[in-house]
């Protein structure tokens, strides 16, 4: 459960105007600025080439240390192997004292974060000066980043004015070109006059002992190429085997993190590199070139864990905080780790961080499944997350939850409760199909959106009333209603039999099913999850059915992926893989059995269409229901911006940080209400109450009906 | 047009997008191409990294003519007060507009970092197609050099409010004068 300081902070995050300025455009235009930049590029491909040599470097990384020691060392560097991030302190600390530093020059180095550097060497009388602009900023503001790639976004240029008229002490006006020419001033002096430039690594060579760093203001630069003594500290996932690896990390870190098809700089140091020692008798010599590496406990940890072993995949681009609708409102801050944010930094702060910090954190994420597409090492983001959740539940269940998915998880119990609550709504229902306000604790739940009221008959009871009149069947199909078709959205269950009968299927209802069982994975009771699975699988015997159809795609995809609870090899593993392979989400069930037919009304119908985030980025079904639709006589389909960027819904998402998930839904509702279309189609019924309760919330005409639900009314089928 | 003259024009239309500059002058021109660019800015100091090929293309006397000061050593020294830096680059990328200095040679890396405008010297013959191929002439060195760095136009920052700036640390400027005939 999220706690009362996590929502506080979010609520800070929140009121800050700029941050959600800047960092709301950059994520709007983030998606069209990044796919420019891959034109003619295969990101799959190049994807796939990162994860293949990063994973090889993962699984030989004892030997990418010896090597790159080796062959760093022979090119004239010194390289020390800390074994944990106090014992490179250590080092650094003793080396800055040994050498006589008094000023050190550091371009962006997230290991060095970790490590406390800046602070430890501070204490030490060391100056240590943060040159990346950003970086600068924030030094100066005495706060974390609050972005891995853009670290001062929520400060706007007129904060940025004060904090430098306070350190030049002298007048700065809030002019951006002016400020960064001010920032250039400031930093010359300090890269000519440092004693050692301190430096992390996007990539470091075993087989060259070579170390890149990426760049655009040059600051890198001047770091590697003015101070007599260079460091590089850098953590052991920055390892690839051969030099050729390093292409493909640098084809999508630029295009990932800034939407560039090439920074200004990339700089490969490899050993002790030449420097100017004494300007004034123009001597030069080699450098004197210091590698750490930073090989902790925590870094172990990620490698020993087959579950998140792929956390050694990520080239640190951010996409994952570009793409995140929960980051482009809150920002990193909220993050807390200091170091690391969003999606990675959720798992990174778990590892490397602080556990605890990260079990808080992992609720931001929606399980929306966005950061999973753009993500360049190919991270299972949010799997990872879930995993994090479970063990988080594991180890400390949330006695509320665990009673509520307890109850969930047993069907009978379940069905009772929502019959009762059909009755006990009445007070907050007000006779409409609508719960608009809740008291006391409960009133964030319906923050910015109106819940559904529960129907006050079940489609199980309604359904052996259903008259399916087909003639020679093709064949029967099993109907998985879900908790939402059961008991609140009856019509839509009503229209996927009619639009099945209608292309010659009979659609039975198996009466023993329950909860598919995705409110408890998402809580992370992975035990009432196989629960509800055992039940379900028994329940619907699919042995006895052609098809089972599922107008909610986070139920289809909880029903195909049953199979994870059971042992492989074992009856009940067979029986889910049998469920799960017959298992389909409504239109793609439709559109494979024939339901393209050309058919309607021929009424005019301007319709726009939301993805949801499990039929698109789990089930991979986007085309189908677009197609059913505009091949539907009658409707015209007028495409949303981000339509496939999640509502805000996400399971329980919505009921635990409301504060996150209403202004999400208030973007959705404003991109759908620019298509200027009267309906907004859904496949998902969560969406369905997340955006119908919006518009209701807000007043708005515009009607949110699911796919199914719009062909059966425009075929004239109810 | 030649292939030549299609790579020329892919490279300068690459480091265009990117905010840098590009002519292309033959070797008998090269100096007085340079003298040209730099007193167009209005430059008055310059340090100028004379390898062979700078030597050979008379980059210095014709700046000299052109009135600028002009240093050719203590590098490190006079580029901390010089306005302008000329040193030969190795390879560059028509695709990108990307050029890269390859070798251990502190005085190029110099004034390629702290000049206000940058002024890189490029054979054509060493320009390749794309990113890959420039990986692969990297790749290709018989041994790896202590340095090797790709330029892609001036530098930049979004760090204050997303706003796309030119010049922060590195060149304000950079131009690229391609030997056509080198």
């Amino acid at each position: 459960m999220a706690s009362l300081e996590l929502k506080q902070e979010i609520q800070e995050a929140l009121k800050n105007t700029t941050l959600s300025r800047t960092l709301g455009n950059f994520c709007a235009t983030y998606p069209a600025k990044r796919a420019k930049s891959y034109v003619g590029v295969d990101f799959e491909a190049t994807r796939d080439e990162i994860r293949e040599v990063k994973g090889y470097a993962a699984e030989h990384i004892d030997e990418m240390i010896e090597k790159f020691t080796e062959n760093c060392t022979a090119k004239g560097g010194h390289v020390f192997h800390a074994k944990s991030t106090e014992e490179a302190m250590e080092y650094i600390r003793g080396l800055v004292k040994e050498k006589g530093v008094k000023t050190i020059v550091k371009s962006k180095s997230m290991a060095s974060e970790e490590i406390h550097m800046n602070k430890v060497l501070g204490e030490d009388g060391v100056l240590v000066q943060e040159t990346d602009l950003g970086e600068f900023i924030i030094a100066l503001e005495g706060n974390t980043p609050v972005h891995m790639v853009m670290p001062a976004l929520h400060l706007n240029k007129e904060q940025v004015a004060d904090y430098f008229t306070e350190y030049t002490k002298t007048k700065n006006e809030p002019i951006i070109a002016e400020e960064v020419k001010t920032a250039r001033r400031i930093m010359r002096d300090k890269f000519i006059h440092a004693d050692m430039g301190v430096s992390g690594a996007n990539v470091a060579v075993a087989e060259t002992g070579t170390v890149f760093t990426m760049s655009n203001e040059g600051n890198g630069r001047m770091v590697g190429t003015l101070p007599k003594i260079h460091l590089y500290v850098f953590g052991i996932e920055k390892f690839v085997n051969k030099l050729t690896d390093a292409r493909w990390i640098f084809k999508a870190l630029p295009r990932n993190g800034t939407g560039q098809r090439i920074t200004s700089y990339i700089s490969m140091y490899t050993g002790a590199s030449e420097v100017t020692v004494d300007k004034e008798t123009d001597e030069k010599a080699k450098k004197e070139f210091y590698a750490v590496i930073l090989d902790d406990p925590g870094r172990r940890a990620i490698l020993a864990d087959p579950d998140f072993q792929e956390i050694f995949d990520c080239i640190r681009c951010g996409a994952c905080l570009d793409v995140c609708p929960a980051f482009a409102l809150v920002g990193g801050h909220v993050y807390g780790s200091k170091v690391y944010t969003g999606g990675i930094g959720t798992l990174l702060t778990h590892f490397l961080v602080s556990e605890e910090r990260a079990d808080e954190i992992q609720n931001i994420c929606l399980q929306c499944g966005r950061c999973k597409e753009v993500c360049g090492g190919g991270l299972h983001i949010p799997e990872m997350i879930m995993k994090l959740r479970e063990r988080s539940y594991e180890a400390n269940p949330n006695p509320v939850y665990k009673f509520a998915l307890d109850a969930v998880s047993d069907r009978k119990l379940f069905h009772s409760m929502l019959r009762i609550a059909s009755v006990a709504q009445a007070p907050f229902t007000k006779g409409t199909n609508f719960i608009r306000h809740l008291p006391m604790f409960l009133s964030g739940m319906t923050e910015g959106r109106s819940l559904m009221s529960i129907a006050p008959v079940p489609f199980r009871d309604i359904f052996p009333t259903i008259q399916q009149n087909v003639e020679n069947p093709k064949g029967k199909i099993a109907i998985f209603t879900g908790c939402l078709l059961d008991f609140a959205y009856i019509d839509i269950a009503k229209a996927v039999i009619a639009d099945l009968n209608s292309i010659g299927y009979v659609v039975d209802m198996p009466m023993g099913q329950s909860c598919c069982g995705a409110p408890a994975t998402y809580m992370g009771d992975r035990e009432n999850a196989r629960k509800t699975a055992e039940l379900n699988i028994e329940a619907m015997q699919a042995d006895k059915y052609d098809y089972v159809v599922s107008a909610c795609p986070t139920c289809t995809h909880q029903l195909r992926e049953y199979k994870q609870f059971f042992e492989e090899g074992s009856e009940m593993y067979r029986k889910a893989e049998e469920l799960g392979s017959k298992t389909f989400d409504f239109c793609k069930l439709f559109y494979d059995l024939g339901g393209l037919a050309e058919a309607g009304d021929d009424t005019p119908l301007t319709i726009t269409y939301h993805d949801s985030c499990h039929l698109k980025r789990e089930l991979g079904v986007f085309k189908e229901q677009r197609e059913l639709l505009t091949k539907t006589n009658g409707i015209s389909l007028v495409e949303m911006e981000e339509s496939d960027v999640c509502c805000g819904f996400g399971g329980t998402y919505s009921i635990k940080l409301p504060e996150v998930a209403a202004p999400i839904l208030a973007k959705k509702l404003q991109h759908i209400q620019d298509t200027g279309a009267s309906v907004v189609a859904v496949d998902c019924p969560g969406c369905l109450m997340q955006i119908r309760g919006g518009m209701d919330a807000h007043d708005l005409p515009i009607e949110v009906k699911h796919t199914a639900v719009i062909l059966a009314e425009k075929r004239g089928l109810i | 047009m030649s292939t030549t003259d299609a790579l020329f024009e892919r490279f300068k239309a690459n480091l265009e997008a990117i905010n840098g500059e590009c002519s292309v002058a033959a070797k008998a021109d090269a100096g007085k191409a340079v003298a040209d660019i730099f007193r167009a800015k209005g430059l008055s100091t310059a340090c100028v990294v004379e390898s062979d090929f700078v030597k050979e293309l008379g980059i210095v006397p014709a700046l000299k003519d052109a009135g600028l000061e002009v240093f050719t050593d203590h590098i490190r020294l006079h580029a901390e007060t010089a306005q302008g830096g000329v040193c030969e680059v190795q390879l560059g990328v028509a695709d990108l507009g990307t050029v890269a200095q390859v070798g251990d040679e502190i005085d190029s890396r110099i004034v390629a970092t702290m000049a206000e405008d940058f002024l890189g010297i490029l054979k054509a013959s060493t320009i390749v197609d794309d990113y890959d191929a420039l990986f692969d002439a990297i790749c290709a060195l018989p041994e790896m050099p202590n340095f090797v760095g790709f330029v892609s136009g001036p530098s930049r920052t979004a760090d204050i409010e997303c706003v796309s700036t030119v010049g922060v640390h590195g060149p304000l400027r950079l131009n690229i004068v391609i030997i056509a005939d080198a």
